[in-house]
């Protein structure tokens, strides 16, 4: 069973979530630019509301046995630990299938992709 | 119906979008991304780069060890998502590693926003 984790996280903690999964041994993810609000609606700055926030999302797809780690990995590098509003959040998905285009090799087990190369 | 993800290389997009519309399957958005695989980056370069040699950060770029890609996302009825992942694979195939991944997910449900229509005849 693969699992795909999608997190929404701060921007300048983008990096910091990236280099505690390559640490944690989950050294495959993608990441891109997003824009949107929580259910704080957006962020009121004086007399300006900035209704879409940038944010990065960062996509990773782990074992099921590995989700609570790599949950737990993206949590503790993406919280500011200041209690804050805005710090994301993280969803969790099924994946059905996984296909490796350069050998064209359907996955059906994800020891390659947990693993660093050495 | 599925939701067919492929991470793929950037410059393999025009290909995919001429693959992908041969297959009947016109209808995708795509993403810009940066990503990693598992360790493509030289566990050499990497350490060189930490230490500061020059050589080793050019090679690495100022991205974090990060790659630009291309996402791409289709939602497709079940019966043919072995003709989308095929067409992705045989128009990204180069052999190299880099060349992507594909991930197919359960979909839920689809709407078709100009007329209301739901389930599989939306995404045909």
């Amino acid at each position: 069973m693969l699992i795909m984790i999608r997190s929404i996280v701060r921007p300048e903690k983008a990096d910091d979530v990236m280099a505690a999964l390559m640490d944690a041994g989950f050294p495959a993810a993608t990441k891109m630019a997003v824009a949107g609000r929580g259910k704080q609606r957006g962020i009121k700055i004086g007399e300006v509301t900035y209704d879409e926030i940038p944010k990065m999302m960062i996509m990773t797809v782990v074992a099921d046995k590995d989700k609570d780690f790599v949950v737990k990995t993206i949590v503790d590098a993406a919280r500011t630990g200041k209690g804050n509003f805005g710090d994301g959040k993280i969803f969790v998905a099924p994946v059905d299938e996984m296909h490796t285009i350069s050998s064209g090799v359907k996955e059906i087990d994800l020891s390659s992709v947990g693993e660093a190369r050495p | 119906m599925k939701e067919v993800i492929a991470v793929i290389r950037m410059n393999k997009m025009n290909q995919t979008k001429k693959a992908l519309t041969d297959a009947g399957i016109a209808a995708f958005f795509a993403h810009e991304a940066w990503g990693r695989g598992k360790g493509l980056v030289n566990a050499a370069v990497a350490a060189g780069a930490a230490q500061g040699y020059q050589e080793a950060a050019e090679v690495l770029g100022n991205k974090g060890k990060l790659f630009a890609k291309r996402l791409v996302t289709a939602v497709v009825p079940d019966d043919k998502v072995d003709t989308v992942v095929k067409t992705l694979i045989a128009a990204n195939q180069t052999g190299n590693a880099g060349d992507g991944k594909i991930f197919v997910l359960p979909m839920g449900d689809a709407i078709r926003v100009r007329t209301g229509e739901t389930g599989n005849c939306a995404v045909e």
